[in-house]
């Protein structure tokens, strides 16, 4: 019934994450219109506002990046270490179990059927069924470590093993049923999942993937294996503490508060290294960036990435957030990791990987510049638009203007934001659009000089 | 033990890793009394199964209000100058379950809602928020059936300082 064929598990995992990536992003932009009329889509309880951003959020992190991500475990461990995946059969069960969670995850919440608990919204029988998904993976690429034949772990490795131990570590805490833990309690333990899991399953995966196809794109091998470790372990140290930092100000004690702040500065180290790494691999290779689209993702999502765990620390300062928390700031600063850093790493693994697997070569080069470009663009005018909205939010909240005041004078830019979410989603259709026509007439894919170069150094 | 080589190393060392910030920043907290303390407000928010205020509560939940406001009251000016109520405390939540702190305020804080506000004001608001505050961005509620309305309108009263 499932296929045993190489990669096939990746390939179904990434096709399949298309669809909830085209499915989730569309969701953005109805709540991001129903924030400018709210009788959008109204009058009905299953499309209401409430409803529909739990299935965007849940939508675009377990469904298309955490789907993505799982895609390219299964196609770049068996590749690091010449050793086949433990069970494409498993794989392709796993893909298809996910794919009934999801459809059955996004009707229950439209039912109304959530926690409450923010990005863990789904019910305990889901939960159970995520986790079950994730032991699934696990086992699968634990067990193609072990029966490696190349001895030797490249980095990648070393995020991919990290992701696989705190993602469900992760998981569990965040939901914890409500009737066990409630309160300020929950709240703590709900920002320790939703920053634990953005930094330790789709940063650490989504790093250990570009740590794959920095050397795969420029032919050549990674600047320092040293500083790529470094990277590893910092951030393994560092990021867990993080959770409080949310709750900064907020009714938590102290010095729980500090134990947030302080290792949230010191996520600069793990960032610079990979910054230090893509930089010191880039020199004298920059021309490449030129008539590379993969490339221009690669660079762009680690300038985001940067900016993203810039922004961080510096939101995580009590007289920051005292001014931008819970104002359109977050939505600007919460989509860059996630799209601007860690979809476009999904982006290029399905680019460079889809020809590799299915002899086809992309498509359209001009679809996938187009991809790249309203990306971009619609990611630059959205988080800016939000920016903007949330320092003139902060502000005038200080100084006691009417809070319908401050909804009227955010509007344009709260519009702004919705053209920016459209070019967003317009850039995914032509992706979706490229990879389908690939499979269906793309010509013969030729290996290229660079798949000489290996990844180690 | 060559580390580049174990793939269980790896394995134990980010386990250990994680669990040191964990226990840091979720076992900890257990412990601290503040955290742990129940206030007279959330003594008034422990409401009885199967009364008003607790299927408003429900229903809160299930139409996601709490993606657009939040019940935190901070002690930073903006909060303070917003007179929204008192700053809220660990203790006014002990009986929150789930929790609803919210993250975005793209409507007003609701901590202290009940007090600022009439039971009429709430349910005419509630099916139609635009004829009320004109240029309000909030969705109608003039799907919910009449009873669930007063029980929403129940839980947005009853969320008051104690006295």
């Amino acid at each position: 019934m499932f296929s045993n064929a190489e990669h096939s598990a990746a390939k179904n995992f990434w096709f399949t994450a298309i669809f909830w990536l085209l499915i989730s992003m569309l969701a953005g932009l109805v709540v991001a219109i129903k924030q400018m009329s709210p009788d959008f889509l109204g009058g009905t309880s299953w499309l209401t506002y409430g409803r529909v951003r739990p299935i965007h959020t849940n939508g675009v992190l377990l469904a298309w990046l955490s789907m993505v991500n799982v895609g390219c475990m299964f196609y770049i461990v068996p590749k690091l270490l010449r050793t086949k995946l433990w069970s494409e059969r498993l794989g392709n069960f796993t893909c298809v179990l996910w794919n009934v969670g999801i459809t059955a995850a996004v009707i229950t919440l439209a039912a109304g059927y959530s926690t409450g608990v923010e990005y863990a919204e789904l019910p305990l029988w889901l939960d159970l069924a995520v986790a079950l998904l994730a032991i699934l993976v696990a086992v699968n690429v634990l067990m193609t470590i072990k029966n490696r034949k190349e001895k030797q772990l490249y980095v990648s490795i070393w995020y991919y093993v990290g992701s696989l131990v705190w993602l469900p570590a992760v998981y569990i805490v965040g939901n914890i049923p409500s009737e066990l833990v409630g309160g300020a309690m929950q709240a703590n333990m709900n920002w320790f999942y939703g920053h634990n899991v953005i930094g330790l399953w789709f940063t650490t995966v989504g790093i250990g993937t570009m740590y794959y196809l920095l050397p795969k794109l420029t032919g050549k091998p990674i600047y320092s294996h040293k500083l790529s470790l470094i990277g590893f372990w910092t951030i393994g140290t560092f990021y867990v503490w993080n959770g409080p930092h949310h709750l900064v100000n907020s009714p938590i004690p102290l010095w729980l508060m500090k134990a947030g702040i302080i290792p949230s500065i010191l996520l600069i180290i793990p960032v610079w290294t990979v910054l230090a790494n893509v930089l010191g691999t880039m020199k004298g290779q920059w021309h490449q960036v030129q008539d590379n689209v993969n490339l221009k993702f690669l660079i762009t999502a680690m300038i985001f990435y940067l900016m993203a765990c810039l922004q961080g620390p510096f939101q995580s300062l009590m007289s920051v957030s005292a001014v931008i928390k819970y104002t359109h700031w977050v939505p600007g600063h919460a989509h860059m990791a996630p799209f601007g850093a860690f979809s476009f790493i999904g982006f290029i693994a399905i680019y460079y990987a889809v020809p590799r697997i299915s002899g086809k070569e992309i498509y359209s080069k001009a679809l996938m510049s187009w991809h790249y470009y309203l990306s971009v663009a619609g990611f630059l005018i959205f988080a800016f638009s939000m920016w903007i909205a949330g320092v003139m939010q902060g502000f005038a909240w200080m100084e006691a203007t009417p809070f319908i005041e401050t909804v009227r004078m955010v509007a344009p830019f709260v519009a702004v934001r919705a053209i920016g979410g459209t070019l967003m989603i317009v850039a995914q259709f032509f992706f979706a659009w490229n990879i389908y026509m690939t499979m269906k007439a793309g010509k013969a894919f030729k290996v290229d000089r660079s798949e000489d170069v290996s990844a180690t150094a | 033990m060559d580390m580049e080589k174990s793939a269980v190393g790896i394995f134990i060392a980010a386990f250990v890793l994680f669990m040191m910030g964990a226990f840091a920043t979720v076992i900890l907290p257990f412990y601290d009394d503040q955290m742990m303390a129940t206030s007279k407000s959330a003594e008034a928010r422990a409401y009885a199964a199967g009364s008003a205020e607790a299927m408003g509560r429900e229903i809160y939940i299930r139409e996601g209000c709490n993606t657009c406001h939040t019940q935190v009251v901070r002690p930073v000016k903006a909060d303070l100058a917003m007179n929204i109520g008192p700053v809220s405390i660990p203790g006014d939540y002990q009986n929150d379950k789930p929790h609803l702190f919210g993250s975005n305020r793209t409507g007003p804080d609701l901590m202290w809602v009940g007090a600022r506000t009439s039971a009429e004001w709430n349910l005419a608001h509630l099916k139609n928020p635009q004829e009320i505050v004109p240029g309000s961005t909030m969705p109608k509620y003039d799907y919910l059936s009449d009873e669930d309305l007063d029980n929403l309108v129940a839980y947005l009263m009853s969320l008051k300082p104690a006295q």
